[in-house]
């Protein structure tokens, strides 16, 4: 017995609320940077389910361009929050609001 | 009816060269133009040498011409097609007839000598070179003018010579007061050429072409008097613009400003002539109109007393002459207004002579004093500088008309024909306008030559060099015999130009013997009030100026009408300028600019609010327009 594609669908539609709380209510841009990678696996989740349930190989490729472009994604990404913590000693996001009007 | 159609003469070897006639000099001004200041004192006599060439040439192939039969001596040079649109053709045509070697000869030969004077008298210049570049552009210019074989050939020299007596009357523009006088004269004749310019269209529509024959040939017949009329006063605008006649003749007294050679060239012997050549080239499309004629009787008749009352009260030496040289070009006007071509080129030929060695003797006259030119810091100069002072006086007779030197026959004729072709109010005005003129030149006679020297200048002043003298020499013989060209008003040089201009009008009056004797009386008593009045120290002259103030002051300021023009033209343009650029211009056009400009900061600093710098505010917005995306795309489907 296969487990309900509903099941999947939903895991995946909890992991993405909590990456998108994450991002949405904590301050460290590393935390926000982790929720983001939540966020993403739970859409690679859907992707890999709805392909198993189409017997098809497309969402299974997606995933993988996904994970690989989350990858390099990371590697800019901690490159900033590094530079960002070097130059201001904290990776408060409130903190940098010099780009207003 | 102007002369019959001439038949245009085959071309001769010698005839063939009249392209160089004008390519001369425009060369030398090309050369002197680039490499004037490697040459040095060279491209002084490099220029001329190129004019002299140029007269050499030009006598040679008058003479060619000369030898023809007089129903053919008309010579037109094709050089190429210039202009071909449609059926419209205009050519680089050269045209040589009697009217044009006459021009021609004069502008080359009176052109030499002041260049060779201008080698002396520029001596030392900073721009030496490039003087004589545009005094060469100016000659090549001006030859282009007389010898074009259509109005729009024509009209190139034209606007040559503006341009060149722009750059030369402002050569020393690091005065203002210069650069103000050519941009004076430029401006002021730009308003008769644009009247020219549009007579030019005026005779395109009506004829198709610029051609002189067929314009000139076909006037009586295409015209109708209303068109005629129209082309000529258009023409007639251009001339009194050039020729600086009434109301246009403003900026010749300001002209002066330039070096003094360039006034005798330009501002006396040539340029200036160019409306009466024009006139009396156009004669047929004037003769087609009723009343065009009489108008230009007029110009020159007010011009000729207006210029000659003015002439008398100046103090400038210089402007002296410019009035004189309005005023005898209101002559040559009046000549052409009562059909008195041959008459009018007469004057004009003599007075190339009389007035250039005026102005030559004048400059010299500065040069030898420094700089000096009030007339009331001169006086008892015959002793100090002979030459000059023999010469000019030479030429302050033949002005005044004392017999037999030139303006006593070329005036006389005028003043005959007036009388005899039943007008004997231009008779009385135009004798005159000739005791006027004999008194304003013995007054500059008087003041500068006679007398005592009234300043330290005039104590210490001396003669001029040879190049500056022998010129002067030249010019005073010339002064002195070119009456004989034409020494009765059907003389040599009118049966020359009888083919192009038609003959001399005749009629009935007094004997003409009676009027050359009033003419040459009016001369001599002339010039004796002014020798007892200024010269004989029996008469303060300057308690007598006093006396008849404010006479002497208007007459200075030639009638005022300078001011006039300040007053009624000049500054309500400035205030209406000044409104559009101050009001119309910063309010209106600016403001408008202004408004939307604010318009967009206004918006912008209302629609920035939303940029807050916030990052978790900007997902959250991210956020919702994702979700709101896909209700929407789950909505359609």
């Amino acid at each position: 017995m296969r487990t309900p594609i509903a099941w999947f669908v939903m895991l995946s539609g909890i992991l993405f609320a909590l990456g998108s709380l994450g991002v949405l209510i904590r301050r460290n841009a590393l935390l926000i940077f982790m929720s983001v990678e939540l966020q993403l696996n739970a859409v690679n989740l859907a992707l890999v389910a709805f392909a198993r349930m189409h017997n098809a190989l497309d969402g299974q490729v997606l995933a993988f361009f996904s994970m690989v472009v989350a990858a390099a994604e990371v590697v800019v990404g901690l490159a900033i929050i590094v530079a960002v913590y070097r130059r201001r000693q904290t990776v408060d996001v409130d903190d940098a609001r010099e780009l207003r009007w | 009816m102007v002369g019959a159609e001439l038949t245009s003469a085959a071309v001769t070897p010698t005839l063939g060269l009249l392209w160089l006639v004008p390519a001369l000099p425009l060369a030398a001004a090309a050369v002197n133009l680039f490499w004037g200041r490697r040459l040095k004192r060279a491209a002084g006599w490099l220029a001329s040498a190129a004019v002299g060439a140029a007269f050499v040439l030009s006598a040679l192939v008058v003479a060619e011409l000369f030898r023809l039969p007089a129903q053919e001596r008309l010579f037109v040079q094709h050089l190429f097609d210039w202009i071909r649109v449609g059926a419209f053709r205009v050519g680089a045509d050269l045209r040589l007839d009697a009217l044009s070697a006459t021009m021609i000869l004069v502008v080359t030969g009176v052109g030499t000598l002041i260049h060779v004077y201008a080698v002396g008298y520029m001596e030392g210049d900073p721009r030496f070179g490039r003087f004589f570049a545009y005094l060469n552009l100016f000659v090549g210019a001006m030859l282009l003018l007389v010898l074009g074989g259509n109005y729009l050939l024509l009209y190139v020299g034209w606007e040559g010579v503006g341009l060149c007596s722009y750059l030369l009357i402002g050569f020393w523009f690091e005065e203002v007061a210069n650069a103000n006088a050519a941009k004076k004269a430029f401006v002021t004749t730009r308003i008769g050429d644009t009247a020219m310019l549009v007579g030019l269209a005026f005779i395109v529509w009506r004829f198709g072409t610029l051609d002189f024959d067929p314009v000139l040939g076909r006037a009586g017949a295409t015209l109708t008097e209303g068109a005629a009329t129209a082309i000529a006063l258009l023409l007639l605008g251009g001339a009194i613009g050039k020729s600086a006649q009434v109301p246009l003749h403003v900026w010749l007294p300001d002209a002066m400003a330039g070096p003094t050679p360039v006034s005798a060239l330009i501002h006396a012997a040539t340029m200036v002539t160019a409306g009466v050549y024009l006139v009396v080239r156009s004669a047929p499309i004037f003769e087609a109109s009723p009343v065009a004629l009489p108008i230009v009787l007029v110009v020159g008749l007010v011009t000729m007393l207006y210029a000659g009352t003015s002439a008398l009260a100046q103090t400038d030496i210089k402007r002296v002459l410019a009035y004189s040289t309005i005023s005898q070009l209101g002559y040559m006007f009046m000549a052409a207004g009562m059909r008195a071509y041959a008459a009018a080129m007469f004057l004009l030929v003599a007075h190339a002579f009389y007035k250039a060695l005026l102005f030559l003797g004048a400059g010299s006259v500065i040069h030898g004093m420094h700089g000096e030119q009030d007339l009331r810091a001169m006086g008892g100069l015959l002793r100090r500088m002979p030459v000059t002072s023999a010469t000019t006086l030479v030429g302050v007779a033949a002005l005044a008309g004392v017999p037999p030197l030139a303006a006593f026959f070329a005036k006389d004729q005028i003043l005959e024909i007036a009388n005899h072709t039943g007008r004997p109010l231009v008779w009385a005005l135009g004798s005159l306008g000739a005791l006027v003129s004999a008194l304003y030149v013995g007054r500059l006679a008087a003041l500068a030559f006679l007398g005592r020297a009234r300043s330290r200048a005039a104590e210490r002043a001396h003669e001029s060099p040879p190049t500056m003298a022998l010129p002067l020499v030249a010019l005073a013989v010339g002064a002195a015999a070119a009456g004989a060209l034409n020494v009765v008003p059907e003389g040599r040089l009118a049966h020359l130009l009888e083919p192009v201009v038609g003959a001399v009008p005749h009629g009935e009056g007094i004997p003409a013997w009676a009027l050359s004797t009033l003419g040459g009386l009016i001369a001599v008593v002339g010039l004796a009030a002014t020798w007892v009045v200024y010269a004989s120290g029996r008469v303060d002259h300057e308690m007598l100026a006093a006396r008849l103030e404010p006479i002497p002051r208007m007459l200075g300021a030639g009638w005022y009408v300078d001011a006039a023009y300040e007053r009624f033209v000049q500054a309500p343009t400035l205030a209406a300028a000044r409104f559009i650029a101050g009001v119309l211009d910063a309010r209106g056009v600016d403001g408008l600019v202004h408004a939307i400009a604010g318009g967009v900061v206004g918006i912008a600093r209302i629609g920035r609010r939303i940029q807050t710098g916030f990052v978790r505010s900007y997902a959250l917005v991210f956020l919702f327009g994702a979700i709101a995306l896909l209700v929407l795309v789950g909505a359609r489907s």
